[in-house]
């Protein structure tokens, strides 16, 4: 009976939440104080797919849920990313009947890494991906190895765990353990022999702390790494992207599925690949995965086309407190051959709580921008100066940077006289603030 | 001038080396020559070649592997500070200074014993703060971040007051300080986010009183900006 009303009552709230707008945590907040074990009694699905991970899990879920849902299978997931276990329960609870079945074939859980330990208590995972693990969010999350050591309090021994085999600390949860499927990829056209990045989290065995040396790095501390101590090193890998051509935005994965880049960075490219894994282990064909991929735009609205005054741009949401992020969507702007402006803007560091502080903007690599296809910078938001600090100690000339503390100032800057394609860089936080100065495509 | 950066491979999370970046640039705008040295693992330096020394925050294991080969250095560096040369530990850097460090797991590791606290980690939940902190040393209060999960007891004289943020136990004082030596849990780039503090550290580096620091503008507005956003946070 508990069960019963629990569930309906999470149902109630859900309903009269959407009409009055709340977000999908409340209710779920609501039910686990009703039934704290609510997760533990309701009967779920056969697969109960799990992603944690700094980045990309978003994007990931969402490219699962779209290539299983073509595929026929009714998916439940938390679409609007509440990844706590709130958010979880309110997803779990309302997919299920009033008698605690889950109405789905698959249930798919984006989990927030640093409370995974409290959601996997109630639910076993049967698939577990964890994507990466970067600097990300510091001023909550501490490092990565805090991270780490959160999320392997959440990890049961008889989950298949997923994991991206070119990051060497999420590589590292399969140390020991045989239910382990590696993605991963090959040596690319666009690695580089030497890290390109200002810090180097590769430089350190997370095993035994040993030296580590890098065969070819994809991104940061992304790729081919081995240990000169213990002999740690990168796994072979059961799914594999084996080339990728940036430029005119094809990747292949296992040799022969071919797919069209909707978003040509490296990050699109291993979401493609952990969604395309765990396809496949539920049992979607590799060529159907690849159409369903190929040219697909993600809805979660993290890239966005604008029209500025008559100039064309793209907003590329990157996370505050996140340099690989940010490094990411430098690249993609440096690799824009049409020549181009970037504005950035730090205002708000995060959306959900309060900080002041910039030390991560130290992280980034903004002498990147410094190449020829970077016409003009354009720096806003309240840390606009302590952007202007940190650019001051690269080797970009002053004349190519410009400050606005005001975002509707930069705007309108932009949008008179010039004519190059814009792309701003910028986090959730604080991409309303610079679309609402636009039209959308 | 001779600059030394300890273990910057590796007590590096929070964009530390712009620390020094800045300080080289400060002291060449006035005419000073900075030369910039490295040491970690396995590395031989003498301590008492440097006019100034750092060492920045790293993960609670990598510090415990710091604190295992930096144990050499112990009367070296108890006497560098004897001495009053300047030197900067941030972050749980200047946690190895003291008697003892206990892990999460309980396990305690002997420190340098160069002071007398102790430091005692947990796991549960990282301790992070937005930071006002005053010293009478400085004209204005340092702005920060403090990232940890450690509590110390037993310093007996600390560097700050705190406004603003987490303290060393109390939450009153923070830091510790003995002539030119201060350790602080504030993390990052503090001597940039903090130009007052930049040019207290190059002066005593380079014993120096007319130092100018006219150039730092932005350093400056970025300064008041988050000062007054923290103030308005803390009311």
């Amino acid at each position: 009976m508990k069960m019963f009303f629990t569930i309906l009552i999470c149902k109630l709230l859900r309903f009269v939440g959407k009409l009055i707008g709340k977000g999908s945590s409340m209710p779920g907040q609501i039910a686990l104080r009703l039934c704290p074990d609510i997760l533990s009694r309701v009967k779920l699905p056969e697969y109960i797919i799990a992603v944690t991970g700094s980045n990309g899990k978003t994007s990931t879920v969402e490219m699962i849920a779209h290539i299983l849902q073509k595929s026929g299978r009714n998916v439940a997931w938390n679409r609007e990313g509440s990844n706590q276990i709130e958010g979880v329960t309110t997803l779990v609870l309302s997919s299920a009947t009033l008698g605690g079945k889950v109405n789905a074939d698959i249930l798919l859980i984006e989990s927030d890494e640093r409370f995974a330990k409290y959601t996997f208590k109630y639910i076993t995972p049967t698939h577990y991906v964890i994507t990466n693990l970067y600097r990300d969010q510091l001023t909550r999350n501490g490092h990565p190895e805090w991270v780490y050591d959160a999320i392997k309090d959440s990890i049961h021994p008889e989950t298949t765990l997923i994991l991206n085999a070119d990051d060497p600390l999420v590589a590292s949860f399969g140390q020991g353990r045989k239910n382990v499927i590696w993605f991963g990829a090959d040596k690319l056209d666009s690695d580089t022999e030497l890290l390109e990045s200002v810090y180097n989290d590769g430089a350190f065995c997370p095993v035994c702390k040993g030296r580590m040396v890098y065969s070819t790095h994809h991104y940061n501390h992304i790729g081919h790494y081995s240990c000169m101590s213990c002999g740690y090193s990168r796994p072979d890998t059961d799914y594999t992207i084996t080339s990728v051509d940036l430029g005119s935005g094809v990747m292949t994965i296992d040799g022969k599925h071919e797919i069209t880049l909707a978003l040509k960075s490296l990050y699109n490219i291993y979401n493609i690949l952990a969604a395309y894994t765990v396809a496949s282990l539920v049992g979607v064909d590799g060529e159907k995965i690849a159409a369903d991929m190929s040219n697909y735009v993600m809805k979660n609205g993290r890239v966005v086309t604008f029209d500025l005054g008559g100039r064309k741009g793209t907003l590329l949401t990157s996370k505050h407190e996140n340099s690989i992020s940010y490094d990411q969507s430098i690249r993609v702007a440096c690799a824009d051959g049409r020549g181009v402006d970037v504005l950035i803007i730090v205002d708000a560091v995060s959306r959900k709580y309060f900080t002041s502080d910039v030390s991560w903007l130290w992280d980034i690599d903004f002498e990147m921008l410094g190449d020829e296809n970077i016409h003009e910078i354009i720096l806003a938001g309240k840390y606009c100066n302590d952007l202007a600090v940190r650019f001051s100690y690269t080797t970009i000339p002053d004349d190519k940077i410009r400050i606005f503390e005001d975002i509707d100032k930069a705007a309108d800057y932009l949008s008179s006289g010039r004519k190059e394609y814009i792309y701003t860089i910028t986090c959730f936080s604080d991409k309303g603030k610079f679309l609402a100065n636009v039209k959308g495509e | 001038m001779q600059v030394l950066h300890l273990y910057n491979d590796i007590m590096n999370l929070y964009g530390e080396y712009a620390n020094l970046t800045a300080l080289g640039r400060f002291l060449a705008h006035n005419g000073e020559r900075m030369a910039l040295e490295y040491a970690t693992f396995g590395d031989n330096v003498r301590l008492y070649d440097y006019d100034f020394i750092y060492m920045g925050s790293g993960t609670e294991r990598n510090q415990k592997l710091v604190l295992a080969d930096f144990a050499r250095y112990s009367d070296e560096l108890a006497a560098y500070i004897e001495s009053g040369k300047p030197a900067l530990f941030t972050g749980n850097a200047f946690e190895i200074l003291g008697k003892s460090i206990t892990d999460a797991d309980g396990k305690k590791y002997d420190g340098l014993g160069i002071f007398d606290f102790e430091t005692v980690e947990q796991r549960k939940t990282r301790m992070t703060a937005d930071a006002i902190f005053e010293a009478d040393f400085l004209d204005k209060p340092l702005v920060g971040f403090v990232n940890k999960c450690s509590t110390i007891k037993g310093v007996e004289t600390p560097a700050f007051k705190v406004r603003m943020g987490l303290g060393n136990d109390d939450g009153k004082f923070e830091g510790l300080r003995k002539n030119n030596f201060i350790g602080t849990h504030l993390t990052g780039p503090i001597m940039v986010k903090n130009p007052h503090f930049l040019k207290y550290e190059a002066s005593l580096e380079s014993g120096r009183k007319d130092l100018s620091d006219d150039f730092l503008v932005y350093e400056k507005k970025g300064f008041e900006i988050t000062l007054s956003e923290l103030k308005a946070r803390n009311n």
